[in-house]
Parts: structure tokens; sequence; C-alpha cells
């Protein structure tokens, strides 16, 4: 298996990654340092200007926005990700991949036109309260547009990326381990918090890192669900390479990436071949 | 003379009976609520995909049209067919050379290899608004070389730069999972190493590669954010135009036809699959 050979294989892989992966992120460091038009080299100079607009109070919203519904989604995806990873886990259906292959589904289909829809029946007259309304329901919820909607949003639609790693982390766990905490007199309760609950925290940091950081620098679901009410980092992005700001584009890109290296240091620390990534 | 007989209760045993069926009852909720919430997007889609009239707040009447109609509109026609193409070929060529990578990076030595997966797996990890905006960069710098650059090659390309890494990750454990002796024996009996490659370990991981495949394709054909920063030329796949038409508020209902066939379709393959294997599995016993 283990030819030496093999290994030219991987050889243009790496340095194909250098220069997609790698590269771009000095290519982003030097123009945050300098104001240029688009990537327009001639004329362009040494500025700080970018640096002045990081203290503008947009920004600074932007960011604490952006952690806010990040650190929010997260805790709740991971609440009822688990819940549901260890329903599934705990559950007696002999096809389990079938199961978890149906909670995956959703994610089948075009994220804007999830997002889209899920934004028509925030509105207070939508479509399902028309239907409900001829069988004698009256029920009418308008929440598009407040930062209830962008969570309720963030959390289902980045759920699945939460119930996989942790159901994979869960599986991986041998039946014999809670056997030998219930022989040797562990309650139930106490045997989950004791043997599963640790074990299974391989599976939890990956799923926190997965909705944590698309949840951190998305501009869609924000966009689409706050109508603009609430604005995210990944919208100040979006909207300063819009207008051929790259400056102050690649120097927020940089500040998000750093969030970004940190959480694959902590992935590789805690799983170091990326078992449960997917 | 009768003693008293000790109850279970009195060496400590609690009745838990009544917790238990509480906190199941209350798990069965919370399941049943979460997967509402995850369908209820999708479920939305197939109603407004059934409605007659245009208009997404009020439901006219019950209607096929929109799904005959699916290819009339010029502009979602394009958009689908290039969808598809992009996903399929970047879905293609990704399979191939990610189940050589994988077999690449598996022949390094342990230190080799993990610093390779951390590098392999930034794109997974990656932000998308990152990913499309370091590819632009890079493409953009290629401009003045190739002016018109920026159309379906870039996107393309992009796609498989994304694509690429889940290939490796589910390939990878298959081969760690295969009989370490297998290519040694294929060498014994005087197989050339990549003719043993392609004969015998290809074969043993053809589940890995399955699955890397369905990944790198669902990603692809779900991305929006990474295609957005690398096309040009009016090349727009479905999520590029959905997102202008949000913008201009002129969606279609045909594009909810669109997504709930899809929808459709998949479903039916999953359970197709499942009943497939269950009957063979009982004709074999």
């Amino acid at each position: 298996m283990n030819n030496k050979s093999f290994r030219n294989l991987a050889k243009p892989y790496v340095y194909w990654l250098y220069l997609l992966a790698l590269l771009p992120v000095f290519v982003m460091v030097f123009l945050a340092f300098v104001k240029s038009e688009g990537i327009a080299f001639d004329e362009m100079g040494f500025s700080l200007e970018s640096f002045a607009l990081l203290t503008e109070p947009s920004t600074i919203v932007a960011f604490r926005n952006s952690f806010f519904y990040a650190f929010v989604s997260t805790v709740f995806s991971l609440v009822i990700g688990y819940f549901v990873a260890y329903r599934i886990f705990k559950s007696k259906f002999n096809n389990k991949f079938l199961v978890l292959t149906m909670l995956i589904l959703p994610m089948w289909s075009n994220l804007l036109l999830r997002t889209e829809a899920l934004g028509n029946i925030m509105e207070h007259n939508n479509i399902l309260t028309d239907l409900l309304s001829r069988t004698g329901i009256t029920l009418s919820i308008g929440i598009k547009g407040t930062p209830l909607a962008v969570l309720i949003g963030l959390v289902f639609t980045y759920l699945p990326f939460a119930i996989l790693p942790i159901y994979t982390a869960l599986e991986k766990i041998s039946y014999s381990l809670e056997e030998a905490a219930l022989d040797l007199g562990l309650t139930e309760t106490k045997k989950f918090w004791k043997v599963i609950f640790p074990l299974s925290l391989k599976g939890v940091v990956s799923a926190a890192i997965l909705v944590f950081l698309p949840s951190l620098s998305g501009f869609a679901i924000p966009q689409i669900l706050g109508k603009g009410n609430i604005v995210l980092i990944g919208n100040v992005i979006e909207e300063s390479f819009r207008n051929m700001n790259y400056n102050f584009g690649s120097l927020l890109s940089i500040i998000i990436l750093v969030f970004i290296l940190g959480s694959i240091l902590i992935i590789s620390k805690t799983d170091k071949e990326g078992e449960t990534l997917l | 003379m009768t003693y008293p007989k000790a109850t279970l209760e009195e060496y400590g045993y609690k009745d838990r009976k009544h917790l238990k069926k509480a906190f199941s009852i209350f798990g069965n909720v919370v399941v049943i609520l979460t997967v509402t919430m995850m369908y209820i997007s999708i479920f939305t889609l197939a109603v407004q995909s059934v409605n007659s009239s245009t208009d997404i707040t009020s439901f006219e009447s019950f209607t096929l049209k929109w799904y005959f109609n699916m290819f009339s509109n010029r502009m979602l026609r394009n958009a689908i067919i290039n969808t598809f193409i992009v996903s399929i070929s970047a879905t293609f060529i990704a399979t191939i050379l990610g189940t050589f990578i994988a077999i690449g990076i598996n022949a390094f030595e342990k230190k080799k290899r993990q610093r390779l997966m951390l590098l392999n797996n930034i794109p997974v990890l990656n932000a998308d608004i990152i990913t499309g905006i370091s590819l632009m960069l890079i493409f953009s710098m290629l401009l003045p070389i190739f002016p018109y650059l920026f159309g379906p090659f870039t996107m393309i390309l992009a796609h498989l730069f994304f694509t690429l890494p889940y290939v490796v990750l589910s390939v990878l454990p298959k081969l760690k999972e295969t009989d370490k002796f297998l290519m040694d024996a294929a060498l014994d009996l005087g197989v050339k190493p990549y003719r043993a490659l392609i004969k015998i370990v290809i074969p043993a991981i053809k589940a890995g590669i399955f699955s890397g495949m369905l990944l790198a394709f669902t990603m692809s054909l779900d991305d929006f954010v990474i295609s957005y920063y690398t096309t040009g030329n009016g090349f727009n796949n479905l999520s590029i135009w959905v997102y202008g038409s949000i913008g201009r508020r002129s969606l279609t209902p045909s594009v909810y036809a669109y997504s709930t066939l899809l929808t459709l379709v998949t479903l039916g393959l999953l359970l197709g699959n499942h009943f497939y294997q269950k009957r063979r599995a009982k004709l074999h016993g």
C-alpha cells in the first residue's frame, strides 16, 4: 500500500493548494496596506485608510452583530443537534444512514431558494397562513426583518452540519464501554455525562466550528431574512468588493481568516486527520 | 415471626419511570419540531410550485403548469444547464484527481500527512466568501494575459478547488481501512505498482470514492458565494440567477417547480435504493 512512488501523486496538489489557498492570503495582506483601484497595481500607494475605516461605528456594529449571531446560533445548533444526533444514535432504526440522509435532504435544494421561502412564510400574510385560514385557523407571525428571523434561518440552515459530526463521533463509541459503565453502577444520566459525552466531544468541537464559521461570514441569509436591517461582517465584505474597495474588503477578510485559521488549528488538535469533518 | 421486607426504595432505588417517559416525549417533540423547521422551507417551495397564481402570498388553485413550463424561461433554462455543466465537470475531475491525491497522501509518513491534511482542510473550513474572493484575486492577476478569463472556465476551476478536499477526506479513511498487505500481495504475484493500484486498491476503496463524489456534487450544485465571485461574461448558474431575481423581485414559479422536482427525484432515488438494498438482503438471506 505504502509504495513511496505514490507520493508523487499528491505533490502537484500541494502546489495547487499553495497557489490557490495560501498565495491569496498574502495578496490580501498586501492589498490591506495599499490604496488601489480594484486590483490595478499601476496607480497605488501605501495607505492605512482601510484601518481607519475599521473604527467606523458601522463596521464595529457589523463585527459585534456577526459574533453575537454566530455565537447564539452555534449554541442553539449544538444543543438541538446533539439532541437529534443522540436520538438517532439510540433509536432502533436499522437503516440509520437513511434517517441521516433524510436530515440532509433539505440541503440539496438551493440555499437561496430555501432562505427566500423561509422569508416568505415569516411575513404576516403568506401562502401557508392563506391555506390555513381556509381551514379556519388564523395564524400570523410577522418576524421577517427581526433578529429572531435571522437566528432561526442560521440555526436551521446549518443544523445538519452540527448533527452529522456529532453522530459520527457517537457512532464510534463502543457499546462495551456503556455496558461497563452500567456494570460499575452508574445511572443512565451519569453514564451519559461521564462516558458518552466526553467521548463525543471531538464531534462537538467539529460541529461548533462547522456552524460558527459559516454563520460568522455568510451574507445571503442575513440579507434576505433581515431585510437589510441586520448587517453582518459578510455583508460589509461583499459591499466593499462590489464597490471596488478591495483594500478594505481584504482587511476585513484577513480578520475573518484569523478566526478561521484558529479553528483549523483547533480541529487539527482534536481531530488530526479530519475524520469528523464529513 | 415475620421480618418487614425491605423494599427496593430502601436500598436507594429511585423510581424514575415517569421522569423517563416525560423525557422521552419531550425528546420526540423536539425532534419533530426540528424536522418540521428543517423541511418547512422545502414544503413552502412545493406549495408555491403548484400555485396557479404568481403571487406568493395567496394560494389560488392547484396547477402543474409551472412544471411543464419549466424550461420556457430562457434565463432559467440557461442557468440550470450551466449549473449542471459546472457541477458535473467539476465533480468528474475532482473524483478522479481526488482519489489519486488521497492515495498519494496516504503514502506519506504520519507527520507529513497530518501537515498535508491541515492544508487540505483550508478550503473545507474557509468561509465561502473568503475562498471566493481569494480565487477572484488570483484569477484577476491573470487578467492582463487572458482578458476574457472569467466565465465557465474559472467557475469550474473554483468548484474543482473546493470539491477536491471533500473527495480526499472521504477516500482517505477507506484507504486506511484496507489491508496493508493487499498491495504487497499483488506485487509479490508480479503485478506492476500502478497496475495494482488500478486493479486492487481502487476497487477496495470504491465506497469512499462514491461517497466523495456524491458529496462533491452536492457541494458544487448548491454553491452560491464562490460561483458569484468567480464567474463573468454573463455566465450564471442557478444560485447567481436566483440571487439576482430575489433582488429584482422577479422569481418565476418555474424555479420553485425545478427545486421541488429535484428534491422529489433525490428522495425517490434515496428511498428506491433503500428498498432495493432491503430486498436484496432478503433474497440473499
